[in-house]
C-alpha cells in the first residue's frame, strides 16, 4: 500500500483529506515506527473512517495501530453527537476489553519463593473460559442486573469493595444500559461466563514494579520499586461478542435506510440519535457493565488465590485496585474543538482514555497527576503505567495507546515456537506460565508481539501521555 | 493436533486473528469441511466422540451469510451448551438455506483440550466460490 504522508511533527503524520474523506487521518508514531505501520492496511482503514458522517477534527491512529475489522485497532474517532454516527465496528467484538492494575504491599522477594504455588492456585481459581469449571452461573433475571449495574453488582454480592469501585473508569458502571436491546443469544452466551478470562491475548499476570519514571505520580498511585502487582486483561466475553455481531447486522440495514455511503461495508453505522444508534448504545453499555463486573469477579478470585497460596487470611491480603481502564468502547463526552464545546461520541478501539490532571472523571486522589493508563505488553517483557495529559485533551480527545500489537500471525508464532519449550524458556527467565494448552502459550510468545516500549515512548514524545512506571512479569495465566 | 491437517484445509496467516481455507467437490462438502476446519482451531478433532446428534436448519440472504450463520450457530451451541462437534453432514443446501445433521459430544475437560475460543465468524476477506477444481472458501475468525 502506497500512502501520501505529510510530516506534521517528529511524532505525528498526516494522510491529507482527499476523495470522500471529511477530515484528514493522523498517525502518532516515531519516524522509526512508520515503515512498519505503512506496510499494513491500517492507515487506509484510518482514512476510511475519516469518510464517515459527522467525524470531527481527524481520524486518529495511536502508535500501536494495526489492522482491524473496518476500523483499525489503535484508532480514535469522535463524531458529533448531533449529526454524527455510532458504529459497532468502531468499538470491536470485545466490548470494554480492558485492564485492571492491582498492587500489594509485598515486594517481589517476599513472593518469589511461592510463585509456582501462586500461579497454580490462580489457574485453579480463575476460570479461563469454555470448558473451564468455576465460572459463576447467573440466572437470566440476575444477568440483567449485572448489565445495568456492572462492578457494583459484584460488590453488592460481596465480591469486592467500595474502594474497588472508586478506582474503575466510570466507577465500574456506565449509565444508560438498556437490557431490552440485548438479544436472547447474547444473554445465553453471557450466562456461564461471568468471572472468566477468555482466550487469545487475555491474561492474568503477577509482576513487580521494575522502574519508576515519575516518583511523584508513582507515589500518588501508591507504587514503589519491587512492589508486587497484578494485571487483569479481559473483556465482556461471549456476551459482548454476540452484541457486536447482532448490531453489525442491524447497522448493515441502517446504512441503506439512512443513505450512508461507506468505503468498506464493515464500517456499518447509524446516526447516534437514530433508533438503531440508540439501541446499539443501550446494548453496548450492557456489555460495558458486564465487562466491569467480569473483571471485578476475577479480582475477587485473585485475592482468594493469593491468600491461599501465601498462607494468609483473605483480609490480610491487601491487594488494592490501583485503577481499571476500558480500551474498546464508545462514550458520549464533551470536548473543546476549535474553541467550541461539543458533545461527541468518542470511539476508542484499541485505545485508552487518558484524561488530564484535574478532570472530574478521575478519582479525587489521582487528580493532581492525571488519569492512570495501563498498557500491557507481552508475557515475556514488560507493561507500563502512564498518566493522561492536557495535550491529549487538546489533540486526541483525551486518548492514548493500548498495547503492543502483534508482529506475527498466530500461524507464524506457532511455527517459530515449534520444537521449543516456551514454558521452560520462560521459567529460565524467572516467569512461570500456565495456559489452557501449550498451543495457546506458543501463539502468545513474546516475539510474536511488537516491543511495547516503542509504543509508550512515542506517546510520551507526542505528549499524549507520560510514563509513570514499568512493570515486569513473574508469572502469568493464559486462557 | 494429533491428526495431520487434511489436504483440503489450510490455516490462513492473518496477523491477530485466525482463518481457514477449505476446498471441496461441491457446496455440501464445502460447508461440512468449513465446520470441521473451524472446530480444528478450537480442539483436537480426534478426541471428539460422535455420540450426540443434532439437526440444524438455517436460512440466509446469500451463500456468504449462510456460511457465517452456519458456523456461528455451531460456535453458539459449542459455547452455550459446552459441546464439541466432529462430524458434519449437509443433507440439503442451496444459496439461501441449509439442512444438516451434526454429531459430537459434551465437552469433557479431562479428555478435551480447548486451544482457543472463537469470538465471531466474520465477513472479512471471505471467499466462497466455484473454481476449476471445485468449491473453495476462506473464512476469517475473530479469536
Amino acid at each position: 500500500m502506497q500512502y501520501q504522508v505529510r510530516k506534521l511533527a517528529d511524532y505525528l503524520w498526516e494522510l491529507p483529506q482527499t476523495g470522500a474523506m471529511r477530515v484528514p487521518a493522523r498517525i502518532y508514531a516515531t519516524e522509526k515506527m512508520l515503515p512498519q505501520i505503512l506496510a499494513d492496511n491500517a492507515p487506509q482503514q484510518a482514512a476510511n473512517v475519516a469518510c464517515l458522517p459527522g467525524i470531527v477534527k481527524a481520524s486518529l491512529a495511536m502508535p500501536d495501530i494495526h489492522w482491524g475489522y473496518g476500523f483499525p485497532i489503535g484508532g480514535v474517532a469522535a463524531f458529533d453527537a448531533e449529526g454524527g454516527v455510532i458504529s459497532p465496528g468502531g468499538v470491536g467484538y470485545d466490548i470494554n476489553c480492558g485492564v485492571r492494575l492491582m498492587a500489594l504491599k509485598l515486594t517481589r522477594d517476599q513472593i518469589e519463593p511461592r510463585m509456582r504455588e501462586l500461579v497454580n492456585q490462580l489457574f485453579r481459581d480463575v476460570p479461563t473460559g469454555v470448558g473451564a469449571a468455576g465460572a459463576l452461573s447467573v440466572p437470566a433475571e440476575e444477568l440483567r442486573d449485572v448489565a445495568k449495574r456492572g462492578a457494583r453488582w459484584a460488590v453488592d454480592h460481596d465480591l469486592g469493595s467500595e474502594s474497588d469501585l472508586g478506582h474503575i473508569e466510570e466507577n465500574g458502571c456506565i449509565p444508560g444500559a438498556d437490557p431490552g436491546q440485548v438479544s436472547q443469544k447474547a444473554w445465553q452466551r453471557g450466562r456461564q461466563q461471568l468471572g472468566t478470562l477468555g482466550s487469545g491475548n487475555h491474561f492474568l499476570e503477577v509482576g513487580y514494579v521494575n522502574e519508576i519514571y515519575d516518583e511523584e505520580a508513582a507515589g500518588v498511585l501508591g507504587l514503589f520499586r519491587d512492589q508486587v502487582t497484578v494485571i487483569i486483561h479481559c473483556g465482556s466475553r461471549g456476551f459482548g461478542y454476540q452484541i457486536c455481531s447482532d448490531y453489525l447486522d442491524v447497522m448493515d440495514g441502517a446504512v441503506k435506510r439512512y443513505g450512508i455511503v461507506l468505503p468498506d461495508r464493515q464500517l456499518a453505522c447509524a446516526p447516534v440519535n437514530s433508533p438503531e444508534g440508540q439501541n446499539y448504545l443501550g446494548a453496548m453499555r450492557c456489555a460495558v457493565n458486564y465487562a466491569f463486573a467480569n473483571r471485578q469477579v476475577i479480582a475477587h478470585h485473585t485475592r482468594k488465590a493469593f491468600a491461599k497460596a501465601l498462607g494468609m487470611g483473605a483480609a490480610d491480603i491487601d491487594l488494592r485496585t490501583v485503577y481499571e481502564v476500558a480500551h474498546n468502547i464508545a462514550k458520549l463526552e464533551t470536548h473543546t474543538v476549535d474553541g467550541r464545546e461539543m458533545n461527541l461520541c468518542v470511539h476508542r478501539k484499541g485505545a485508552t482514555r487518558a484524561f488530564a490532571p484535574g478532570c472530574r472523571e478521575i478519582p479525587v486522589e489521582y487528580q493532581a497527576i492525571g488519569q492512570p493508563v495501563l498498557i500491557p505488553g507481552d508475557m515475556g517483557r514488560y507493561s507500563y503505567v502512564l498518566a493522561g495529559t492536557e495535550k491529549a485533551m487538546r489533540e486526541t480527545f483525551g486518548s492514548t495507546c493500548h498495547g503492543a500489537g502483534r508482529a506475527m500471525s498466530r500461524v507464524k508464532a506457532k511455527k517459530v515456537a515449534a520444537g521449543r519449550n516456551v514454558i521452560r524458556e520462560m521459567e529460565a527467565k524467572g516467569i512461570i506460565i500456565r495456559g489452557q494448552s501449550r498451543r495457546t502459550v506458543d501463539e502468545e510468545i513474546s516475539e510474536a508481539y511488537k516491543d511495547v516500549s516503542n509504543v509508550v515512548d512515542a506517546c510520551e514524545l507526542a505528549g499524549i501521555s507520560r510514563k509513570v512506571a514499568q512493570l515486569k512479569p513473574l508469572g502469568c495465566i493464559k486462557g | 493436533m494429533s491428526r495431520e491437517t487434511p489436504v483440503w484445509l489450510n490455516f490462513v496467516d492473518h496477523t491477530g486473528d485466525a482463518g481457514i481455507w477449505v476446498r471441496a467437490g461441491d457446496l455440501k462438502e464445502l460447508f461440512a469441511r468449513a465446520a470441521w476446519g473451524m472446530f480444528s482451531l478450537v480442539t483436537d478433532m480426534d478426541a471428539i466422540r460422535l455420540v450426540d446428534v443434532d439437526d440444524i436448519e438455517l436460512e440466509a440472504t446469500d451463500r456468504y451469510s449462510l456460511m457465517v450463520r452456519w458456523l456461528s450457530e455451531l460456535n453458539y451451541r459449542h459455547v452455550t451448551e459446552n459441546r464439541l462437534f466432529g462430524k458434519f453432514e449437509i443433507i440439503d443446501i442451496d444459496e439461501e438455506s441449509l439442512a444438516a445433521v451434526v454429531r459430537g459430544e459434551r465437552l469433557d475437560p479431562a479428555r478435551h483440550q480447548i486451544f482457543t475460543e472463537i469470538k465471531a465468524v466474520t465477513f472479512h476477506g471471505m471467499r466462497l466460490e466455484r473454481g476449476q477444481k471445485g468449491w473453495e472458501a476462506q473464512i476469517i475468525f475473530d479469536v
